[in-house]
């Protein structure tokens, strides 16, 4: 592979930044001097371009290293030196490899066809470039998260990935609960990142310190991946470090793609734009975790106590949001939880011991879960902005082409048998029953985990059911049924738009009338066309709905085309390849013919369950009476009570335990000693001034009494051999 | 020196420390401001008298002069005036607790110094300084030579006396 | 001849005179005398000392310093012309001050002037 097409990488990388930049800097001027809808254009032709661009030329660089044999598919491109302190040696390095290509070729490619649709879908907000200048900055963080050579340079990727989520999840940053659900994230996120950055720590520290044994890099370059991995099987000595490091790492994982215990922002994420939801919280960036598991990967094959613990999170994460989302009723929430539930099933996959299942699962999941996104976005946009499901009902009649490739992608998540989902899922399931890597303690909790990720299977089959059933069919048109104006119906949450009073906004700012006569003019005009029982669903601009149509042809075909005679298994873990262990070979999946059968059975048997429930439109039990609920349903619904109890642990007990610090040390303690000091000098001076008493008598006396002391000192002291 | 000589210096002695003493006691003890003052004067002329025996001649002559002839008049002065304006104010009210405490530290104070400098110095009776140290001539000498520097500033210190006192009594300043 | 003691004791027993007659007066006339009286008693005392010539004590509390007879003489002397003209001055000034102090409360008790009170 010549240097030419390896110094592609470095324009891969840097369009989408220059794109960003090109609308932070010129976009709001394009747009104000064009005109709204001509600027519009132009700025969203030239958001999507540098990604298309990207993806073409990631093509090309997939394509040269697929002709390099297996063993050398392992190019380091360096770009300058970094930082170069003394013994540590961090440069720009980037690494191609299959894995990482993988990666570079669904962010770039969904990810340009997400940023389509969200020219559309965009179409009538406020702040179009800024919108863009995030999605674009985030295509670049991502990248160069999946190409980074070292761990900094990953890192740097990761928090920069993490920052855009926050940006663009509070994108609508007028609304408090926008802003709200943002930080939520960026804060979950940062758990995650402390429990990353101390795996990375112990990385360095035990390679530093073991030098001896592990060899040092000739160049310095303690933190660079082709270092440190190879110089991993040398752990086998130290069982314990390799299960810190994995599980540590696993901790930075469960943060980024949302695991239990740190899935809970994912759901307040959905108040961003759907197209946001779609590529970052389901393609892309909570993919980050199972990214790094899989480069990571020498570090849990040494520790199979550490895969069998992310096995089982995997597992129950997998069931626990399932669980969560039989009982939502907005059709983003849903999509959410499947998100949070389907990368379950990825980190099942790695604690197995099959880590290219979890990366087959990640790129399958990218197309059908951007297509739902993408799908529900398109119903969202039809239904004037509403998003709840009740109100939803026999919506195939007026959008075909939405309705069809949603149910392409949800035969494809349900594990339908040929479409990518089943072939995806074969693997996983198959590779957690069968491997023997797993074990902790003598239990095989691989084997376990995929059973129960099994019946997540059917759960999963059954609530996508229920989804589309509940949107797209159903003789009933539920909105018709709404008034006009009626109130009880509106959702607040589901509200997407800006909310301003007059005089004073709702952070507390006072504008002047000039000041609010602008801001009124450069709102354009709101739908206030509220969802209501005269309302026609149109279907969407082509912009938005040709993404969906590829999304969803390659959510049918895809899975086969890359699966088909361990194609992508050999792409990534070839042969031989990357064995780290002697005796151990990176397990595959075990042909078990009735698995095959069990979980055909478990995906037509949910498919089957949801129709049949939700074939006559919505239940009276889950309908808008909330008592008619059953009470698992609502429970479920909550999150188990598990968001409210951390949030009133965390934010409110935080909050408690710092007012009471305040309270004591500082209040009481340093105040008290400043105040205390202050109060001793006023108490002294006011009993010190009794002796003023004005009269000159006592001074005198005083005087006089003071001289006969001082006399008797001297008297006593110095004369008293004088006698 | 004859014995009758000795006795005679004693003599003078008491009569003008008795004196003295005395006067001193009227001046702390007596009610009325004019008899206080007018036992001042009796203090000071037995003061000088008393300079007169130690051969201090130009003092005592200064003492009478300035003491008695400026500086108690001008006490009478003042307090004729405040007697005009205001008799009934020169009476004092009676204040037992201060009194006591007063000529309790008093005596105190004599007491300890007493005892330390009277024993001692009760034995020395002979004079070394020369008999014509207190003339004129010699304190002339002395105070245009040696402490001519004190003697001038002590002038500028009069000056200042004088233009202080003439502030104080306008009655527009 | 007269010993020294006696010079010393009528002057220290004056100057206690004085003392307690500032601690007892309320007038401040006579407390002004009174100091006029501790004054006096300090020029006596000097003088006394300067006739009898320097006073070694029976054990020297510094080291033996040889004393200059007439020096002790004259300065004695000399001291007690500036202590007559500072007091000169002084009771000029005072009196103009207790003066201005009448004219303007009609009062001359000193227990009355207390607005130096803290």
């Amino acid at each position: 592979m010549g240097s030419s097409t390896n110094s592609l990488i470095w324009i891969i990388l840097g369009l989408p930044l220059a794109g960003s930049l090109i609308q932070a800097l010129f976009g709001k001027r394009v747009i104000d001097s064009m005109g709204v809808a001509k600027g519009r254009r132009v700025m969203g032709t030239l958001a999507v371009l540098p990604i298309a661009i990207a993806f073409v030329l990631g093509v090309i660089v997939t394509l040269a290293l697929s002709n390099l044999a297996p063993e050398a598919r392992s190019q380091i491109v360096t770009l300058c030196d970094w930082i170069h302190i003394q013994t540590l040696n961090v440069p720009f390095e980037t690494l191609i490899d299959p894995l990482s290509m993988t990666m570079v070729l669904v962010i770039t490619g969904v990810g340009a066809l997400i940023h389509l649709y969200a020219t559309g879908y965009m179409g009538e907000e406020q702040d179009y470039s800024r919108f863009f200048t995030y999605l674009n900055l985030f295509i670049s963080c991502m990248l160069i998260l999946v190409l980074a050579n070292n761990l900094v340079l990953m890192f740097i990727g990761w928090e920069g990935v993490g920052l855009c989520s926050y940006l663009l999840i509070a994108f609508w940053y007028k609304d408090v609960a926008n802003a709200k659900a943002g930080n939520k994230a960026f804060i979950v996120n940062r758990i995650g990142d402390w429990g990353l950055t101390l795996g990375m720590f112990l990385i360095f520290s035990f390679y530093a310190t073991h030098a001896g044994e592990f060899g040092a890099p000739k160049d310095g370059r303690w933190l660079s991946y082709d270092y440190i991995l190879p110089a991993a099987t040398k752990l086998i000595l130290y069982p314990d470090t390799a299960t810190a490091i994995a599980l540590l790492l696993f901790i930075g994982a469960c943060g980024k793609s949302a695991q239990f215990p740190l899935y809970f922002w994912l759901p307040d994420a959905m108040a961003g734009p759907t197209p946001v939801s779609a590529l970052i919280h389901a393609a892309t960036m909570v993919t980050a975790g199972v990214f790094m598991v899989n480069r990571m990967h020498v570090f849990y094959e040494l520790s199979p106590f550490a895969s069998a613990v992310v096995c089982c999170i995997g597992a129950f994460t997998a069931l626990f949001a399932a669980l969560i989302a039989f009982g939502q009723t907005d059709i983003k929430k849903v999509l959410a939880y499947s998100t949070v539930s389907q990368l379950g099933f990825m980190f099942v996959a790695c604690g197995a011991g099959a880590y290219w299942a979890g990366m087959f699962h990640v790129v399958t999941h990218a197309f059908f879960k951007a297509c739902l996104f993408l799908g529900s976005g398109a119903v969202i946009y039809a239904m004037a902005h509403n998003q709840d499901m009740r109100n939803y009902g026999n919506l195939y009649k007026y959008l075909k082409i939405t309705a069809w490739t949603m149910l392409i992608a949800t035969l494809a998540i349900a594990g339908f048998p040929g479409l990518s989902g089943f072939w995806s899922k074969e693997a996983i399931l198959g590779a957690a029953i069968g491997n023997q890597h797993a074990i902790a303690q003598g239990i095989n909790l691989g084997m376990i985990s995929g059973y129960v990720a099994l019946f997540v299977a059917m759960l999963t089959a059954w609530y996508m059911a229920r989804l589309a059933m509940l949107t797209f069919f159903g003789k009933q048109e539920r909105w018709r049924q709404i008034h006009p104006h009626h109130e009880s119906h509106a959702h607040h949450a589901a509200h997407e738009h800006a909310h301003t009073h007059h005089g004073e906004d709702v952070f507390g700012f006072y504008y002047t009338e000039e000041e609010m006569a602008r801001r009124a003019a450069d709102t354009p005009a709101e739908h206030h066309h509220e969802l209501d029982l005269n309302h026609e669903p149109h279907e969407v601009p082509p912009s938005m709905w040709w993404p969906l149509v590829i999304l969803a042809a390659l959510s049918a075909v895809g899975g086969f085309l890359l699966h088909n005679n361990e194609a992508f298994r050999n792409w990534l873990y070839p042969e031989g390849k990357l064995a780290v262990l002697t005796q151990s070979v990176v397990p595959g999946e075990a042909s078990n013919i009735p698995l095959t059968l069990y979980s055909i059975i478990a995906a037509l048997g949910g498919l089957t369950i949801g129709y049949l429930v939700y074939r006559k439109g919505l239940p009276k039990k889950e309908g808008w009476d909330l008592n008619k609920w059953s009470p698992f349903r609502k429970w479920a619904g909550n999150q188990f009570g598990y968001d409210a109890a951390v949030v009133n642990s965390g934010v409110e007990g935080g909050g408690e335990i710092g007012t009471g610090i305040w309270k004591i040390l500082d209040v009481g303690l340093v105040d008290g000693i400043v105040n205390g000091i202050g109060a001793v000098a006023m108490g002294a001076g006011r009993t010190l001034r009794k002796m003023q008493t004005g009269y000159v008598r006592n001074y005198a006396m005083s005087m006089t009494f003071g001289g006969i002391l001082i006399l008797a000192i001297v008297i006593s002291v110095f004369m008293a051999g004088a006698k | 020196m004859p014995p009758s000589d000795e006795l005679a210096k004693l003599t003078i002695f008491g009569a003008l420390a008795g004196i003295a003493a005395l006067a001193a006691v009227g001046v702390v003890v007596s009610p009325n401001a004019v008899r206080s003052a007018l036992c001042l004067i009796a203090n000071f002329f037995a003061l000088a008298f008393l300079y007169f025996t130690l051969n201090a001649e130009l003092l005592g002559i200064t003492q009478v002069i300035v003491y008695t002839g400026a500086i108690m008049v001008l006490f009478l002065f003042v307090i004729m005036l405040l007697n005009l304006g205001a008799a009934h104010l020169l009476r004092e009210p009676p204040d037992l607790l201060k009194k006591a405490i007063g000529i309790l530290l008093g005596l105190v104070l004599f007491g300890m110094i007493g005892s330390q400098v009277l024993r001692p110095l009760a034995t020395i009776t002979a004079t070394t300084s020369p008999d014509d140290y207190g003339s004129p001539q010699a304190v002339g000498r002395a105070l245009f030579t040696t402490y001519v520097w004190p003697f001038e500033v002590a002038s500028v210190l009069l000056l200042i006396g004088i233009v202080g006192s003439i502030m104080l009594a306008k009655r527009k300043i | 001849m007269v010993p020294l003691g006696a010079y010393v004791g009528l002057g220290l027993f004056m100057f206690t005179m004085g003392m307690i007659g500032v601690m007892i007066r309320r007038n401040p006339i006579v407390i002004f005398m009174c100091i006029e009286l501790m004054l006096n008693a300090v020029n006596l005392t000097f003088l006394a000392f300067a006739r009898y010539g320097p006073v070694t004590p029976a054990k020297a509390v510094v080291g033996t310093i040889p004393h200059n007879v007439l020096q002790t003489a004259m300065s004695g002397q000399v001291i007690v012309i500036f202590v007559m003209a500072v007091a000169a001055a002084e009771v000029a000034v005072g009196l103009g001050i207790i003066m201005a102090i009448f004219r303007l409360r009609q009062s001359i008790d000193i227990d009355e002037m207390s607005l130096l009170r803290g």
